[in-house]
């Protein structure tokens, strides 16, 4: 494997890993994380990676949104003199762009502003790589970037050229490929889109959940919380088929004689690729039978926007769960069976029969962040699922989670049955979701605490 | 716009409907031709999950014959041309779905079908 620097867009860290991830497994090819933990921190804006080849870089800056940019790897340091040392290291891999290439040079920074003098200073640094093709700004045969990661200082803004060149570290590569995808944010803004309503999501975050389903020709994806279709429009643009539903057809239908989806679709140029949209209560499901679908994508109700009741006591783990809880976070068994608390499987999981045998179900899912433990999504899972990611959106004292969860098992699920209340017995660990609405409301006071 | 792909999926769910409750039939219903991307990748993959006795059936009341009786087991090019067209560009736009069990009405209006079961008549 070969090492390609990632730059990234500042948004969603916690994203990033699981979409490379999604994007790699979608075109079938590995990708690697470093065991330094400083080069796979994705709280970075820059990281490591490995990969067999150069198209697969490609493949990544094209699909994923969170990628700004992918670089050949060729040296990084927590100064010139380091990352000068690692570059000669790497000299095979560039010393065939050295008799006749043009080039173009930058250098650039991370939270920061590097005055010009100095920009040129580390140019000319690189005068040993004696590169004697020509320079050439706009339309150059290679491009080779330089760097430099400062640190983020919470809100204080750093005067000009303040701190420069007291940087984290440096790094530098030779470009293969501008992320494209980023642009689909706007294409799919929502307030430029001809039909949405108060539940849609937004551009964004629709798109990173079509990048965890492996959207692409061939396959046909769910969404059975269907609302305003803001997932829909991005999992048919990467060229599957959709399916959708809701318990109000006024959501999807909104005002006007073509029904809003297909409007907003038709914008888009998917309005062929958004098979149907049915109105029924997906707890009461008329589908003939499970395995439909390729993968689910869905915001379910919770109560904050669209109303939902749930149902359910705070109590505490009992303790041979809490002792299968702890082993599960101090050993969480790579490769073997997931950690299944032996609780009935919350109801969304209960979507997983309508995904095929490896199929993928993609949601969201509020959480109270004093209160969320990771057991909380493991009490979902039923045998022969397991979360493949689990990427928090954090809005202080609360967040959403996106969580993605794989169903291995080719076995049959029974029918699932939303309707029957779960006893005590089977409902020991309640998920900190539970009550989210009225937590919601409440502004996530602990209690005791006063108003 | 039902088509005939989804109407191939939907089954009568009263409570207590389980047997004979598929496929639905279709009464006073008005049909549109709209076209779709052709998508071989699709339609292959598609293939085992369809009902194919139901679905030649169906394409039949659509005044559509282009369908083999028995799915074929060579899937040339003008055998998905025509599973294409059935499954994806013929679309039920008013009309009803009944169970042929229960004789549950489930309506179509402008292209979506409403599923919805009253309360007693839930599982
Ligand atoms: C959070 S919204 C999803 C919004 C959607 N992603 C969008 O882009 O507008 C949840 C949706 O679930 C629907 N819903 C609530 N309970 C349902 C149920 N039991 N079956 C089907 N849909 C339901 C609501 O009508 C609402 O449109
Ligand atoms: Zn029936």
């Amino acid at each position: 494997m070969s090492k390609y620097l990632v730059v990234f867009a500042q948004a969603h860290l916690e994203f990033r890993v699981p979409e490379l991830e999604s994007v790699a497994q979608l075109y079938n090819f590995q990708i690697s994380f470093s065991d330094n933990p400083d080069e796979r921190d994705p709280g970075r804006p820059y990281m490591i990676v490995g990969l067999d080849e150069e198209e697969h870089a490609r493949l990544l800056a094209k699909r994923c949104i969170l990628v700004k940019s992918i670089y050949e790897f060729y040296g990084k340091g927590a100064n010139y003199e380091e990352l000068h040392i690692c570059n000669r290291s790497k000299r095979t891999l560039w010393e065939r762009f050295i008799p006749e290439t043009s080039f173009r040079f930058f250098v650039t920074s991370y939270n920061h502003k590097i005055p010009q003098r100095r920009q040129k200073e580390v140019v000319e640094s690189f005068a040993y790589m004696g590169f004697m093709g020509k320079i050439d700004m706009k339309n150059p045969e290679i491009t080779l970037g330089c760097f430099e990661e400062y640190e983020t200082r919470n809100r204080a803004t750093r005067e000009r050229h303040e701190g420069d060149g007291d940087f984290l570290q440096v790094y530098f590569g030779r470009l293969i490929e501008e992320g494209s995808a980023r642009s689909l944010i706007q294409l799919f803004d929502v307030k430029k889109r001809s039909y949405f309503g108060n539940t849609s999501m937004e551009a964004e975050i629709s798109l990173l959940m079509a990048n965890q389903t492996l959207a692409s020709p061939g396959k046909l994806i769910y969404d059975p919380f269907m609302g305003t279709g803001s997932m829909a429009y991005p999992v048919a643009h990467f060229g599957a088929q959709v399916m959708g539903s809701d318990i109000d057809g006024r959501q999807m239908r909104g005002k006007g004689s073509t029904p809003g989806i297909f409007r907003a679709a038709s914008q888009y140029g998917v309005s062929s690729r958004i098979v149907d949209i049915c109105t029924f209560d997906v707890t009461n499901n008329p589908w003939r039978c499970g395995e439909l679908f390729d993968a689910i994508v869905t915001d379910p109700p919770y109560g904050v926007r669209a109303g939902a009741k749930r149902l359910g006591r705070k109590k505490e783990l009992d303790t041979s769960r809490l002792a299968l809880y702890h082993e599960h976070c101090t050993n969480p068994r790579v490769g073997d069976s997931p950690y299944i608390p032996p609780t009935k499987p919350y109801e969304l999981s209960n979507l997983a029969i309508f995904a095929e045998t490896w199929g993928r179900l993609v949601f969201f899912l509020p959480t109270v962040t004093d209160e969320y433990e990771e057991v909380d999504i493991y009490t979902m899972l039923c045998e022969g699922m397991e979360v493949i990611a689990n990427s928090l959106q954090d809005f202080g004292s609360w967040g959403r989670r996106l969580v993605t969860i794989r169903k291995v098992t080719s076995e049959k699920y029974p029918i699932p049955d939303f309707s029957s209340p779960k006893t005590e017995d089977e409902e020991r660990h309640v998920p900190a979701h539970r009550h989210f609405r009225e937590k919601y409301f409440q502004g996530f006071r602990k209690d005791g605490e006063g108003e | 716009m039902v088509r005939l792909i989804t109407h191939n999926i939907l089954a009568c769910h009263v409570k207590g409907c389980t047997s004979n409750n598929f496929p639905l039939q279709l009464q006073g219903v008005q049909i549109e031709l709209r076209e779709a991307e052709f998508n071989p990748e699709f339609l292959k993959t598609f293939l085992p999950k369809i009902e194919w006795k139901a679905l030649v059936d169906t394409a039949k009341e659509a005044r559509d014959t282009s369908l083999p009786l028995e799915q074929p087991e060579m899937l040339d090019d003008e055998f998905l041309k025509n599973l294409h067209h059935v499954l994806l560009e013929i679309h039920i736009e008013e009309g009803t779905m009944i169970c042929p069990n229960c004789k549950h009405n489930y309506p179509i209006s402008n292209g979506i079908p409403n599923m919805l079961l009253a309360e007693h008549e839930v599982g």
